[in-house]
């Protein structure tokens, strides 16, 4: 019995019920003390997962290696970072409750499930369990018209991409006779050998993923909730669960789905290119900075999908690499953003951040940071990402593709480097309150990784590649 | 490590009175500043002991990698031998005394600390420049030059003038550049190294090669020469790329003198004594050195004549005495180029520097048609500034007479067409350079005092922070070439410069010039005498006569006065077609094409972005039914497109 | 043959059940049409044999679920007109993706071809000689134990979730404590006042209520949202 496999995820789920057992049992208000425990948990996991071996375990539904520990590492860190941010947050919305941190541990453990997930029902409950946590989360200022109506949104429409997702796995299976990737993988080894439905099932999939990873069209949820959800949740609404589903997609699409390259690629080439195209125009206009971020993350996760399009283990270590600084950057923003609060009220206009250098010079310098790493402008990490992924494009010939990607990057950074402007050069507007330190210091390791990333670039690369080379065998 | 130490010291100076210049105040900031030239000058002059007397090796000190792309290596590295360490030891000496003597001549200047973080770093590129090992480097400190020169020229930069001059040079000099930019890279096409050694090692191999160029081909070391002497001819001011020189007086006297003593335009001159192994092997090149050399020795010399601006006369002598030292070169004499090159630091510096003083005493006039009669005023300044229009008149014993007479020895030692040229045109020069030097003393110092009453009350002696340096300049006026004439240009010149100039063996200037007749040794020194009696005679004892013979000979005075109309020539057919060509590229292509498409490109991207935003309805329905279309599309674009 | 015919039977009403839950104009009527769906769809699992599926699928979404949904829609007063609107706004392009749709899947399923030893890679082959429940019992807690374990933290999220967004501890509701108010003395709330007399008040003294300090009343809720509307 290969249960030892699975050890994170177990320790982790345990970690989860044991502080839900404690918040309820704890005779006062448990939620800092839960949020620190799972912060605890969260620590403890990743020691586990790095010290996990390479093995395939229950039954073949579940497979522990390079590319998933990469993974889960990363969610790991997306999901610590998350809980961080949250903390002062939540007591200041009176949102102190300390089911959040439990909601967000159940959620990464079906993340940890997806990056490891070996067969296509292990997939689908890793799915499930991630966003259901999520709907929850998003929901979770109950009182707060705009928050219920995220999640109501979010579950609604993530309940019909569940259906797409369910509908294209059971196109898969019927077409195919097996849900194990291994299985498909010999099954499908050539295009000829695929038959339409099976394609046409991995087309349902791909839109199912896709709307987790908000890829357009199927993003429309995405400024919506990004908006309406508490900001923490957003904050972490916008790293970890993208990186789960981005590995998913990348591991389903070149695993078992490899030699249907020439069936998937122009698919992923065309939502990466809406995705781009969007992301970088829609946010031009936007004066919400939640709203702004979900446009971003939108052309974000268009990026990588350019490097998963290549279908490369090049490609893939690029998609990688930049999920990893994505995380960073967009968690320190994030961390920016919640520290934006007038006389205890929180505020998200753009407009908020004017003259934010006269006020708050390091809060403004970090931001500018993550600002100019979003953009793409080296040498921060945000560039590192770009250029892996254009690099990996066009080794594989797809000119169009990098070129589309550099020409939104350029539109991309009008709106990035107007937030910059807006903070440096506008005239100063009522200072914020004082950041708490939870805050100040996701901003600051998010800035130093973001700044540093070129000094160890190296290691993060090696591992990536690792991990990309697991995928293609 | 003295030597590193030498280049270095003024760096940091000029980095600390840079950086904390506002803090430390002035007075620091000068302080720390002549402390690193003084320590500079001390490291470089004992470096180049050791190497010349104490025979230390000759060698190159490396600091480090700076490029490394491909097979283009490059080093940051110090090259330590003959020619570099007596350049060195020559240009921390003179900007040392012109430090302690700007701690006296800008003492009532607002930014003390700015100006002396700017001399260092100007002494600093000219060090780099003249202790590089490699092309880049030595490019590296000639563009550090430029940029430390304009920001000098520039530095009263509420006067419009002086900013004007300081982009004159500025531009002037990128024109130079560029050819010694394009020298660099086809330098770097034909050997594939651009480090020194490296070149010259491997000269003999590649004489033969050729580069195809409009049509022709041509030996590429004559192309390389050409282009390399172009970048010699900006920095050095040669005819043609002079302009900026005379106009360059628009910055404090002592950067002036900086610029014509020690930095900046000996750079041309140090560059063909550097590439001599490769001039060997361009004659038509050098024999354009030496062309151009010799007519711009001989129309400074004129233009000097009749300028009124005492800084003018002296700058126009640079002009000129640069001339015979591309005259040397281009005959192969780089010996006596440097010889002169060494010399001319001394008197000149001490010129510019006893200009500075007569400028200081009569209340910042600069025009000699308003002094005169000053003399037993200012008896000191009086006494070196014609110890310096002596060494620059070629008179004997003074260092002037060594070298000028070495080069027209030389020139006409060469036995060739341009050399003959250079020999006339240097002889007539040399007479001209004596008539205008004294008229210069003379109309300055002597006569009725022409300045008003008030002016005249005025003049005083400067203080001992600029005497001193004035003296120590006269003697090294009096003695750098009796010292040094037999060392760099006798029969054992090279234990004197060891491998740093390599000369063809075909290359007997030298000897020949042991042989010249002797009324080519007598000439100089003649016409200078003649040129001395000239302007006594016309200054001292005919005071009228200037004036009748400038209104006799109107259109002639009119010509040199204006300074043989260079600058109108180039504002006619270069500035002005510029301007309007800017000016078309502006409205039209800028503001129009380059500001427009983007300005277009920009405008449509925000109309797109507000049709994208228009889907974002906030209606579930709206968005599960973008969900199914996209779903739909995808499966479509599969059937149709790919299956 | 009879399996056959009762196959096409149930199959058939299913289909149409269900079609009729989506198109049914009276939402009760819509539930029922899917408890008769369920049932169908339990009879074709008993015809594959898998009687326990069967049994469960009417338990819990008949017994549980469909009941359930009928009592929700049966409380909730939801405006039928407006939901009608909805529908025929939307139903020209429903309908268009709806028919593309369908006509894609039959291409589809035109090339339908079971992949070659896909037998092979069946999870479940029957075996006759154990029971069905014994079978899904097998298997769900060894090959499946993940997937099950999965499950039930998905359930738990779903718990948690309906708590959290549902329940609320007001400050205002009142819980009773049995075990204070047992032990509760007359002195703990009542004090004795001195009033003057000849005062309008009948006796020397009388017990009231102590004053407590009473609580300032809770700050308005104004600050809970987080105040995106600006």
């Amino acid at each position: 019995m290969n249960w030892i496999s699975a050890l994170p995820e177990l320790v982790l789920a345990c970690a989860g019920m044991a502080i839900l057992v404690f918040g309820v049992l704890a005779p006062k208000n448990a939620f800092r003390l839960a949020s620190m425990f799972t912060i605890a948990a969260f620590l403890i996991t990743a020691m586990l997962v790095m010290g996990g071996t390479t093995s395939l375990g229950y039954s073949g539904l579940f497979s522990s290696d390079a590319f998933s520990q990469f993974v889960k590492l990363l969610i790991l860190a997306a999901a610590t970072l998350g809980v961080i941010v949250s903390l002062d947050y939540s007591e200041h919305e009176n949102m102190q409750r300390f089911e959040f941190p439990v909601l967000i541990l159940l959620s990464t453990v079906g993340m940890m499930l997806m990056a490891s997930a070996a067969n296509l029902m292990s997939l689908y409950l890793g799915v499930e369990l991630m966003s259901l946590s999520i709907y929850v989360l998003a929901a979770f200022a109950r009182d707060n018209l705009r928050s219920a109506e995220a999640g109501l949104k979010y579950f609604v429409l993530g309940a019909l991409a569940s259906g797409l997702l369910l509908y294209g796995i059971s196109l898969v299976y019927g077409f195919s006779g097996s849900m194990n990737f291994a299985d498909l993988s010999a099954e499908l080894t050539s295009a000829s050998q695929a038959s339409t439905g099976v394609t046409i099932g991995v087309v349902f999939i791909v839109a199912g993923l896709a709307f987790k990873v908000s890829a357009v069209p199927f993003h429309m949820w995405t400024p919506d909730v990004y908006e309406g959800a508490p900001t923490p949740v957003t904050a972490f609404m916008g790293t970890a669960p993208k990186v789960a589903a981005m590995a998913l997609l990348v591991r389903l699409l070149s695993g078992p789905f490899a030699h249907l390259l020439a069936q998937w690629q122009q698919l992923i080439v065309l939502v990466a290119i809406a995705s781009m195209l969007l992301g970088s125009l829609a946010a031009i206009g936007q004066k919400n900075i939640k709203r702004l971020m979900a446009y971003s993350s939108i052309g974000h996760m268009g990026y990588a999908l350019v490097g998963l399009a290549a279908g490369t283990p090049l490609g893939v270590k690029g998609v990688l690499i930049y999920l990893v600084t994505y995380v960073f950057m967009n968690v320190g923003t994030f961390a920016c953003i919640l520290a934006m609060r007038r006389r205890g009220r929180a505020v998200e206009g753009i407009a908020d951040l004017a003259g934010l250098a006269k006020t708050d010079l390091g809060m403004a310098l970090w931001l500018a940071i993550f600002m100019f790493s979003m953009a793409g402008i080296p040498p921060f990490s945000g560039f590192w990402g770009k250029l892996f992924i254009f690099q990996a494009a066009v080794t594989q010939g797809m000119w169009v593709l990098a070129v589309i990607g550099v020409l939104t990057s350029v539109i991309g950074a009008y709106y990035y480097i107007r937030i910059i402007k807006v903070m440096f050069f506008d005239d100063a507007a009522e200072a914020f309150d004082a950041r708490p330190a939870s805050l100040s210091f996701v901003a600051v390791a998010g800035g130093l990784f973001t700044t540093g990333f070129f000094l160890f670039a190296a290691p993060v690369e090696a591992a990536a590649l690792a991990a990309a080379k697991v995928i293609f065998g | 490590m003295l030597y590193a130490l030498a280049v270095f010291a003024p760096l940091v100076g000029s980095l600390i009175a840079l950086l904390f210049g506002r803090q430390i105040g002035d007075r620091a900031a000068q302080t720390v500043t002549i402390a690193g030239m003084v320590l500079a000058s001390i490291c470089g002059v004992s470096s180049f002991v050791d190497l010349i007397y104490s025979g230390v090796p000759a060698g190159v000190i490396s600091l480090g990698t700076w490029v490394e792309a491909g097979s283009f290596h490059v080093e940051w590295a110090l090259r330590y031998d003959a020619l570099s360490a007596v350049m060195v030891a020559m240009v921390t000496c003179v900007a040392t005394l012109i430090h302690i003597y700007s701690a006296g001549y800008m003492a009532h200047d607002n930014t003390i600390w700015k100006f002396f973080s700017y001399l260092s770093l100007f002494t600093f590129a000219m060090l780099m420049l003249v202790t590089a090992d490699n092309l880049l480097q030595l490019f590296f400190g000639w563009e550090g030059v430029g940029l430390a020169s304009y920001l000098l020229i520039g530095y009263y930069y509420d006067r419009p003038s002086a900013g004007a001059a300081a982009m004159k040079a500025f531009i002037v000099n990128r024109v130079g550049d560029l050819g010694f930019a394009l020298g660099i890279a086809l330098l770097f096409m034909v050997f594939g190294t651009i480090s020194f050694d490296g070149i010259f090692a491997a000269v003999s191999q590649h004489q033969n090669d050729s580069y195809h160029l409009f049509g022709t081909d041509f030996r590429a070391l004559e192309v390389i020469g050409v282009l390399l002497f172009i970048g010699a001819m900006g920095k050095s001011a040669q005819l043609g790329l002079h302009v900026w020189l005379p106009d360059a007086m628009e910055g404090p006297t002592p950067v002036s003198a900086l610029i014509h003593a020690a930095t900046m335009v000996t750079a041309g001159v140090f560059l063909m004594a550097r590439m001599s192994p490769l001039m060997e092997y361009a004659p038509y090149a050098l024999g354009f050195v030496c062309f151009m050399g010799a007519s711009t020795a001989l129309f400074a010399a004129t233009i000097g004549c009749v300028q009124n601006d005492i800084k003018r006369v002296i700058a126009y002598s640079t002009c000129s005495q640069l001339g015979y030292m591309f005259i040397a070169a281009g005959v192969g004499a780089y010996q006596a180029s440097v010889f002169h090159l060494l010399t001319h630091a001394f008197f000149k510096a001490l010129l510019f520097l006893s200009a500075g003083s007569v400028i200081h005493a009569m209340s910042e006039e600069q025009d000699i048609r308003k002094m005169g009669g000053i003399w037993k005023k200012i008896p000191l300044t009086y006494t070196v500034m014609f110890i310096g229009s002596l060494a620059l008149g070629g008179v004997y014993p003074f260092a002037g007479y060594y070298s000028k007479d070495a080069i027209l020895e030389a020139a006409y030692a060469a036995h060739t067409g341009v050399g003959a040229y250079g020999f006339w045109c240097g002889l007539i020069a040399a007479g001209l350079t004596a008539f205008y030097s004294w008229r210069l003393l003379i109309l300055t110092f002597h006569g009725a005092p022409r300045a008003d009453q008030h002016t005249m009350d005025h003049v005083h002696e400067s203080p001992w922070v600029m005497t001193v340096p004035l003296i120590l300049l006269a003697v090294g006026a009096v003695l750098a070439g009796v010292m040094f004439h037999e060392q760099l240009l006798g029969e054992h010149w090279e234990h004197f410069w060891g491998e740093s100039i390599k000369l063809n063996p075909a290359n007997k200037v030298l000897e020949h010039m042991e042989h010249v007749p002797g009324w080519v040794r007598l000439a100089p020194s003649v016409i200078g005498l003649a040129g001395i009696a000239l302007a006594y005679i016309i200054y001292m004892g005919m005071p009228a006569l200037p004036a009748r013979v400038a209104a006799a000979f109107g259109p002639l005075y009119r010509f040199l006065l204006n300074k043989w109309y260079f600058d109108e020539l180039y504002n006619a057919i270069i500035v002005r077609p510029l301007f309007c060509l800017a000016r078309g590229l502006w409205q039209v292509g800028d503001a129009t094409i380059i500001d427009g498409v983007p300005n277009s490109v920009a405008s449509l991207t925000g109309a797109s972005s507000g049709q994208v935003v228009k889907l974002q309805t906030g209606s579930i329905a709206n968005y599960a039914f973008a969900m199914l279309i996209g779903v739909v599309a995808l499966v479509s674009i599969f059937l149709i497109f790919l299956r | 043959m009879i399996a056959t015919l009762a196959f096409y039977l149930f199959a058939g009403i299913l289909l149409v059940s269900a079609a009729m839950v989506v198109s049914a104009r009276n939402p009760v009527h819509a539930v029922l049409f899917l408890i008769l769906s369920f049932f169908n769809a339990a009879a074709l699992f008993l015809l594959a044999g898998a009687e326990f599926l069967a049994m469960i699928l009417v338990i819990v979404y008949v017994g549980a679920v469909a009941v359930l949904f009928l009592f929700v829609v049966m409380m909730l007063d939801i405006n039928f007109t407006q939901l009608r609107e909805g529908f025929q706004r939307y139903l020209p392009v429903g309908a268009t993706i709806g028919v593309v749709l369908l006509a894609e899947l039959v291409i589809v399923f035109g090339g339908w071809r079971i992949a070659p030893g896909s037998d092979a890679h069946r999870f479940a082959p029957i075996d006759v000689a154990v029971e069905n429940t014994r079978q899904i019992g097998n298997i769900l807690y060894t090959d499946y134990i993940l997937l099950f374990q999965a499950s039930g933290l998905i359930l738990l999220v779903a718990m948690i979730g309906a708590i959290v967004l549902t329940l609320r501890d007001r400050k205002t509701s009142l819980h009773q404590v049995v075990s204070k108010q047992v032990a509760r003395m007359p002195a703990d709330t009542l004090v004795m006042v001195d009033v003057i007399r000849g005062a309008g008040v009948p006796a020397d003294h009388y017990l009231r209520p102590k004053v407590a300090p009473v609580a300032a009343p809770e700050a308005a809720h104004d600050s809970h949202g987080h105040g995106g509307h600006h």
